[in-house]
Parts: C-alpha cells; structure tokens; sequence
C-alpha cells in the first residue's frame, strides 16, 4: 500500500462531502488495499488512470451497476477535480501575481499629504453662505499717531551696559543698539518706506476664515510669444514679504538686471504665512505648515494658477516642501535655500563618522566636508547656542512674544540679532554684529517695522509650537519623499548645510544642486542676484525636461 | 601580552581610585567685578545702612508704560499652555495701575534692615534681621538665605519673622536665627558684575566673604533655584565655617549610567535603586514628569543661557512684558496643573501685592539682564562640565523635598553628591517657592533640621 496513493485518495476524497467521502474511501481504500502495483512518483496522474490495474487479477472491481454509477460519479468528480486543478492553481497564481504586482506599483506610487481642510476664525464657523472668495486691493498706510507712539517708546527705551567685551556673545549688543535706535528715531523715514512697501500691488482675501495678504507682481514687458511662470515665494522667521522685494525686479524683469536674454520671465507672488506680517493670524491652536502649505495651494488657485513654480527658505522651505508633497500635480517645481532633515538614523550617523575622513566614501563632496565638519561643533554646539529662541517660541510664545510686543527696541534687538548671527557666524565677534556690512539699516528696520506695525510677533512665534510641539523632529513628512523636480542652493553661512547625499533622502528628484559662493541665511535679502540666477537655472533645466 | 594586560587594567584601577570621590575642597574664588580697572587703593570695607526708595518719576514713567501696553488676543481655549494667557495678564495690569501701591510696598519691603557693602569691587545689598528678643543664655544662630530666579531677597519676607522669633508663631523656640537674605550680583539691588564670568562660585565666594565681614565665623545657609547651588559651592568652599546646609531644591546635574538605569528600572525595583513610594510616585511615569516637563519647561533657560542681553532687551523696555515673563514661572512652577487654568492659579498660593512687589524689584533696579546673564555664565559650557559639579559635599545638608517642584530629586540620587544628608523629608504640598507659598512648612523643616545638627553636634563630627 503505497502512501502516496493513499494520500492522493485522501486528498480527493477528503474534497468531497462527508458522506461521501466515507463511502467512497471505504470503497476505493479496499481497492486501492488490492491494488498490488505503485505507480512510483506518479502522483500527479488522475485516479483513473491509477485505477487502471496493471494485474487483472489485483483488483476485484465490483462490477455492479451500483459501483459503476459510482465509479463513474467519482470519474466525473475525478474529472473536475482535475479541471479544478487546472484552472484553480492558474487563477490563485494570477491572483497572487496580481497582489504582489499591485504591491510593488504601490510602493511606487506617490504618496501626497491629505489636503483636508481648516477654519481659522474666531467663534464657530459659520455654515451658512458660502466664504467671500473676492481678491481685494489692499494699500499700506501709517499715520501720525503710529508714528508717534514709536518715537515715544524710542525716546523712553531703558538699556543695560553690557559685560566688558561682550560683542554680540551675550546678544544684542546695546551700545549698538543704541546706535541703531538713534538712526531709527531720528532718519529712518517710516512713510517713506510706506511707499517702497506700496510700490507693489498688495492684496487681501479669505481663505479658511482668515485674511491672508499677498503681493503679486507682474512682468511689465513680456517677450511676445513667451510663457510667464508663476513663482510663489514664501518668506520665514524672522522675515517677511519684505525680503524678497530685492529679488523681485530680477525675476519680473531679468533682460532689464542683465541676468537672461529674457527666455524666463516670472510673475511672482508672496503671500504673508498667517500670524505674520499683514495676513491675520489664526484664532485657533493648530495652525501648522500643512494648514499653510493647503491655504497657499487655495491661493494659487483662486489665482487662477493651475501650475506653478514655488520657492522658500526658513519656514518658507517647509512649507513649500509640504505643498509639493500635498499637490504635486500643481508644482512645476520647488526650489530651495535651506533643506531642513530631522530624522538622523543609524546609517547617517556612521556616514557622518566615516565622511570625517573619507568623504568621497560616503557621497559627501569636498565642499561638503567643509561644510559639515567639524561635525559636533557645527551641528550640535552651534545649534544649541543659537536656538534658544526656537526652544522657548516652540513652549512659551505668548510669554516670549509680550514684552516684544510692547518695547519696539526689545522686538529690534530679538529680530536684527538673527540678521547678525545668521547671515556670518563670524559676526558674533563684532561689536556691531557685522549688521550694516550686508544689509542697510533702512532695510533691517522696515522689517522691524512690518512686525511692530501689525504686533504681530506673537502670532508669529506661535508657529513653532504648532509646528514643533507636534512634530519636535520636523519629520513626520519625511516619508512621504518630495517628487516633483527639485533644485537646491546651497549658502556656505547658512545655519546647518545638507549635502546633496542626504537631501536625496526626502528630495527624490533634485534637478540642480548649487554651491553659492557666498551669503547666509536670508538668501534673497542678501544676495538677491545669486538666488535669482540658481532659480533660474533651474526652471530652465525643469523646463527643458 | 600578559603583561600588557595587567598594567592596563593596573592603571585603570589606580586611575578609578584615585578619581573616585573628591573630598577636596573647591577653591575660593576671587576676582574684580567692578568697571574697569581694579584700582591700586584699599577697597572699601563699610557696612552702608541702606533704604529702598521711589519717586514721584519713577511711579509716572511705570503708569505710562502700562497705559501704553500692547497686548495679543490669546487663541481660542489656549489657557496657559502657550505662556502667560493675556486676558488674565490684562487683569494683572489694571490691578497694577489702580490698587497696587508702590509707596506702601515700599515701607513693606523696608521694615527689615537693608545695608550695601563692597565686595571684590562690587556693591552687594543685603537684608540682615536680628530677633527681637533671646532667652537666657540664647544666641541667635546666623542663617544665610540665598533666593533664586525670577525671585528676590523679597520671598524670605514671609519666612523671617518664623526663624527669627518662632515663639510668637507657634513654633519651638529652641533655635532663633538672625538671618541674613543677600540679593545676588546682578539681581535687584545688588550691583551688576562688569566683567565675563561671574558664576556661582563667584557668588558663593562674595557671599563666604559677606558672612565673614558681618563677623560670623560659623553660619547655616539655606537655598532654593539659584540659592541651592550658590549655597552648596559656598559648603564646598568653606565646609569647616559652614554648620550646615538646608535646601528646598538638591538637582542632580551629574547623571551616570545608573541613573538612567534606575530611570529604565527604578518603577519595577525600587528596593535596587533606593526609592521610596513616594519617589516613585513623583518620579514615574519619567517621560512624562522629568523628560518632557523639562524639555517644556525649560526654553527659558537656554535662551537665557546663550542670548540673556537679547531676550532681556526688551523686558526691561516693558513692564507688562516683563510681568508676563515672571508670572509664568510662578505659575508653572508652583504646580503643573496651574497651565490647564485661565488664571494660571497664580492668586491661589500668592496674592498679587507679593507678585508684584517682586517684579518691581526687577524692575525699577533694571537689573532682568543682569539676572539672566547668570544662567549662561553658570551654563554655558554644558551641564555637568565643571569642576564643582564633580565634587561632593561633606557639611550636614537638610533637604525639603516639595511635591510640586518642576523635577523631583529622590534622595539615592542626592546622596551620591551631598555625603551627609542628615534629614530628607517629603513636603505635603508647595512647590518651587516654596519660602514664599509654604512658609511655615520651610521654616519647620529648617528647625528640626538644625535641632537635630545642633543637637548631635554634627559640624564637628565631619572634622573627624
């Protein structure tokens, strides 16, 4: 009695129903009991055909009509089984096939960050009518009594003499302060920058409740036949609309600033992120950069936009990196000049040992190495000495953000001092701060003013904590990867510089990726014709694709 | 090969021995903090009777300000947890305008007696209070009592009357203390330090010079915040002038590896590891109440701690502003729980005339910069780095454990630093103020702590 053979049965027999099965096995096992010859490794053969004897006399068939019947209902069933067989195993193949081929395109496919939705208004939302979509015109405007309670709050400021060369180790110098507060009260001409903010079309409109502002400049000569990219540019902390206002001539109008022969004109717009600057700030907690990056993508589209082209630094990189991650059907491209990557695995942590002293084994470029290393008093030294601000923004803003908010020169010092230390570390050492090297103080103080005018400090420090307290690594995104074309520029002063190696991580299509020979961290405050022309390069490299 | 291997292990068995604990002494601090260069000419040594005044500018320029503040809505159901809520922030203001009265504070805060005196080139303020009456054949023992940030020699008000004369409050009389609350460098009325580096040796080294000037040869100190490692310098660096050392905050800034395994193991071995239910209770579950309170507590500090002259800028430009920043500590820090309140709690321990008797200190001495320099002079170079942070301390300590404290400190932790902890007592209630919101229960713990060092003559005993 060959095992096999009764396995085989078993199995056939164990397909059918129980009464069944009983009568058949009973049957087929006293003749399978008979059956003197194994048909060896042959399992795979139909019952039939095993049943075939090869001795006549080994099987006692009962030949009765009874077993008849029933050896041709078992042929029959045999017959299906072996039909079964035949289409079954394809089929389950196919289907098995099938997930795992589905699995593996799914792995593939993009995954984008869930829209949603928000309202950022006081009280409940109102569920009746439907939001004013209108785009309104909006002028900024001063007058004598804004103007003279500034000066009042100038005039009365109380300093502290600092230690004995302090410099700016301690912060805000305040002998320079003093200084600088002096040319704010006595030459700086606030109506006069009134105007420079004016010399561009301001807007307001609400989305999700709130009044966003927004500046839109357009091209005002078009080389016939040329396509105009729209570019949103979106600003950070401690800045504002106001950074960009440099750049934008080179963007609108390059043939006029020598940068292209004007094959790329863009038409450029910069929003204020909500709780900054002119948009309002959101009325209740939650506002982060998805709220933002999906209230933008409104914008865009309530502009009309159905493709464009986005750029960000500071919170501006966040936020468009998460646009892109939200729409990427609507972004052309994304171009930064700050790429922020919370997550440090195991991995890194060995390239960053290795790349210490062979960079090139790790994909870390000469410039990189310069960048990086020392690595521990770079990125861990030098962070936590200048993030104070972001610890105590991210817990306790409206404790941090008040007194700012009430002392005009306590909000300057909080404020010019990032413009110190961010835009050269080595400016720490000046009594100065190294301030009136890159910047003029007409245009440090308009920014200022930009805060104080609208009190929007608090607001905007509050963004942290939204961001931060929810995400402390700032990479709950990262997973998601950002595929739309990306291009980099990389400032050697920036604060942390990320190699092209480690950006790939999360940017999985980096078109360009550029060292700049100079500048920091406000990018296109302080080097507007360098960021300009990397943009450019890269929307002409995107375009081209 | 052999060989190598035992000299190696020969050295680092002698290298464990010899850097084991530190029993020496930290060497007394002397500098010049005054501006400029350190004259040629004797200093002057001359205790200055001294009286806190206001005029009629002072009052005016306040009332100014707080007319002109300019608050931000809080969001919508935000309580305390994103700072100090400016709703109930407005309510303090008008309070401040229209019943706070300065003048009368004023009085309030000179009934004690306040001096100046010069100490290596700067002027120190002090409150020295004598009792008002000794029994036969008693002495008044000299008690320094060292404040902390954002307070002030003004948060002992309370406490000195029930150390000084414990008999009319209902306590033992057996110990009177004539205490002495100096303000430290840079905070209210005590001068500023010119020069980098003024740090907590330095304090307790002008303070150790402070005690000797008044002409006490032996003294207890008695410290929370500031005040704690101010006065545990100060028993590192004259152990044998120092009776003993009371404490209502004892951190812990050296963390080896077995404290992160009594944090990983401590809730399922106490027994292992030395801790009481009550530790227990207090410390567990870790992350919640000792990483992440910390990390969410403590933003203050590293700005402070890198950025003092930036973020005090504006502070000192804005009563309202620096109020807030005050008041948040003293509602975070009294009891966690105060955050999930619209009114941050604040009037259910303190009532706002002390509130703001404290800020005005801060703020008509303009010295809130001054105060949080002193956190990047002491925390600069990291936690745990310096030299007193390696030694250990010998003089019989006191420690007063409050519940509501921002991090608890069980005492197999403070045992490992403090050598001699002769009473370790779990408070009922009270938080980081504890000289402020628990008086009575302070001065308590320092009498039985004293009893019992004065008692079993324990400062003579460590001579041995």
């Amino acid at each position: 009695m060959d095992d096999v053979g009764l396995s085989l049965r078993q199995r056939h027999c164990g397909r059918e129903s129980q009464q069944r099965r009983n009568l058949d096995c009973v049957t087929w096992s006293s003749v399978q009991a008979k059956t003197s010859r194994h048909v060896a490794g042959d399992s795979s053969k139909c019952l039939e055909e095993r049943l075939v004897p090869d001795q006549p006399s080994a099987i006692a068939l009962d030949t009765s009509t009874d077993t008849q019947r029933k050896l041709k209902n078992l042929k029959h069933r045999s017959f299906e089984y072996s039909q079964k067989n035949a289409v079954l195993v394809p089929v389950a193949a196919l289907g098995v096939g099938g997930i795992l081929i589905c699995w593996l395109r799914s792995r593939h496919k993009i995954k984008t960050i869930e829209m949603g939705d928000g309202w950022w208004g006081s009280g409940e939302r109102s569920l009746k009518g439907r939001e004013d979509d209108s785009i309104r015109p909006f002028k900024i405007e001063t007058s004598d009594k804004e103007i003279e309670d500034l000066h009042r709050r100038l005039d009365q400021a109380r300093y502290t003499p600092h230690v004995e060369g302090a410099a700016f180790h301690y912060g805000f110098n305040s002998s320079y302060l003093k200084e600088v507060v002096s040319y704010w009260r006595n030459q700086f001409d606030w109506r006069k920058q009134v105007e420079v903010l004016n010399k561009y079309p301001h807007f307001h409109t609400t989305i999700e409740g709130i009044d966003i502002h927004f500046i839109h400049v357009k091209p005002s000569y078009v080389p016939h036949g040329r396509a105009v990219q729209p570019l949103l540019m979106v600003h950070g902390w401690p800045g504002s609309f106001y950074e960009f206002y440099k750049i934008i001539p080179l963007l609108t109008e390059p043939a006029k600033h020598g940068l292209n022969e004007g094959d790329l004109v863009f038409e450029v717009i910069c929003p204020s992120i909500p709780g900054y600057g002119f948009s309002e700030a959101p009325h209740q907690q939650g506002f982060d950069s998805i709220a933002t990056a999906r209230i933008f993508h409104k914008l865009m589209k309530r502009l009309g936009f159905k493709e464009y082209y986005i750029q960000g630094g500071d919170w501006g990189s966040r936020i468009t990196t998460n646009m892109a991650q939200m729409l990427p059907q609507s972004v052309r491209g994304l171009h930064l000049n700050i790429v922020f990557l919370g997550k440090q695995s195991l991995g890194r942590l060995i390239s960053i040992m290795l790349g210490a002293y062979v960079p090139w084994l790790v994909g870390l470029s000469r410039e990189d190495a310069r960048r990086v290393y020392p690595f521990m008093q770079k990125n861990v030294y030098d962070l936590l000495r200048e993030s104070g601000y972001l610890h105590i923004q991210a817990t306790k803003p409206d404790t941090a953000g008040c007194g700012l908010n009430d002392s005009p020169v306590g909000l300057a010092a909080y404020i010019l001092e990032k413009f110190s230390t961010w835009t050269d570390k080595s400016f720490l050492h000046k009594d100065d701060g190294g301030l009136e090297s890159k910047y003029s103080l007409d245009e440090l103080l308009t920014n200022v003013m930009i805060y104080w005018v609208t009190s929007s400090i608090v607001s905007s420090m509050r963004y942290y904590k939204e961001n931060i307290s929810k995400d402390p690594n700032l990479n709950a995104y990262n997973r998601f990867g950002v595929h739309v074309p990306t291009g980099i520029a990389a400032f050697p002063q920036e604060i942390v510089h990320t190699p092209r190696t480690w950006a790939k991580d999360v940017y999985k299509n980096i078109v360009t990726y550029s060292y700049m020979p100079r500048g920091g961290h406000f990018a296109a405050f302080e080097e507007p014709k360098l960021l300009a022309q990397d943009i450019m390069q890269f929307v002409r490299k995107v375009e081209q694709m | 090969m052999l060989l190598e291997v035992f000299l190696v292990l020969g050295t680092v068995i002698i290298y464990f021995l010899f850097s084991k604990k530190k029993e020496e002494t930290l060497p007394f601090k002397d500098g010049w903090w005054g501006k400029g260069q350190k004259p040629d000419t004797e200093e002057d040594t001359t205790i200055r009777p001294f009286k806190v005044e206001t005029t009629e500018e002072e009052l005016s320029d306040l009332f100014r300000r707080l007319d002109q503040a300019r608050f931000t809505e809080p969001l919508e159901n935000s309580c305390f947890h994103y700072g100090i809520n400016s709703v109930y922030l407005r309510k303090v203001v008008s309070y401040w305008k229209n019943q706070f009265n300065w003048k009368k504070q004023v009085e309030v805060l000179n009934k004690y007696p306040h001096f100046k005196t010069k100490i290596q080139g700067i002027d120190i303020h002090f409150v020295h209070v004598k009792p008002p009456r000794l029994s036969e054949g008693q002495s008044a023992k000299p008690l320094l009592m060292v404040h902390g940030w954002p307070g002030s020699f003004y948060e002992f008000y309370k406490i000195i009357p029930l150390l000084t004369d414990p008999a009319s409050h209902g306590l033992s009389d057996e110990h009177v203390f004539e205490v002495i609350c100096p303000s430290i460098p840079g905070y209210g009325f005590s001068e500023a330090p010119h020069k980098k580096d003024f740090n907590s040796v330095s304090a307790a080294s002008v303070f150790y010079e402070l005690m000797l000037r008044l002409g006490f040869n032996e003294f207890y100190a008695q410290g929370g915040d500031w005040g704690w490692l101010i006065c545990t310098n100060l028993a590192q660096i004259a152990p044998n002038h120092m009776k003993g050392l009371h404490l209502n905050l004892a951190s812990v800034s050296k963390m080896g590896f077995t404290h992160l395994l009594s944090i990983l193991l401590g809730r399922y071995f106490p027994g292992l590891f030395g801790f009481q239910e009550e530790d227990i209770r207090r410390m567990f579950p870790f992350l919640e109440k000792g990483l992440y309170r910390i990390l969410s507590e403590s933003g203050y500090a590293h700005i402070q701690a890198t950025k003092p002259d930036t973020v005090g800028c504006g502070l000192n430009d804005s009563p309202v502003g620096l109020a807030a920043y005050i008041l948040e500590k003293f509602s975070s820090w009294t009891d966690m729980e105060f955050q999930n309140l619209e009114d941050g709690g604040l009037e259910r321990k303190f009532n706002l005339d002390d509130l703001l008797t404290n800020i005005m200190i801060y703020w008509v001495s303009g010295c809130i910069v001054s105060s949080m320099r002193f956190y990047k002079e002491n925390l600069q170079k990291g936690i745990g780095t310096q030299k007193h942070e390696k030694l250990t301390v010998q003089v019989p300590t006191g420690i007063a454990s409050f519940p509501n404290e921002i991090m608890h400190t069980p005492q197999a932790w403070a045992q490992k630093k403090y050598t001699n902890i002769v009473s370790f007592h779990f408070m009922p209630r009270g938080g980081h103020f504890a000289a402020l919101e628990e008086p009575e229960l302070l001065a308590k713990d320092i009498l039985q702590f004293v009893g019992k060092v004065e008692k079993e003559q324990l400062w003579k005993k460590k001579r041995e």
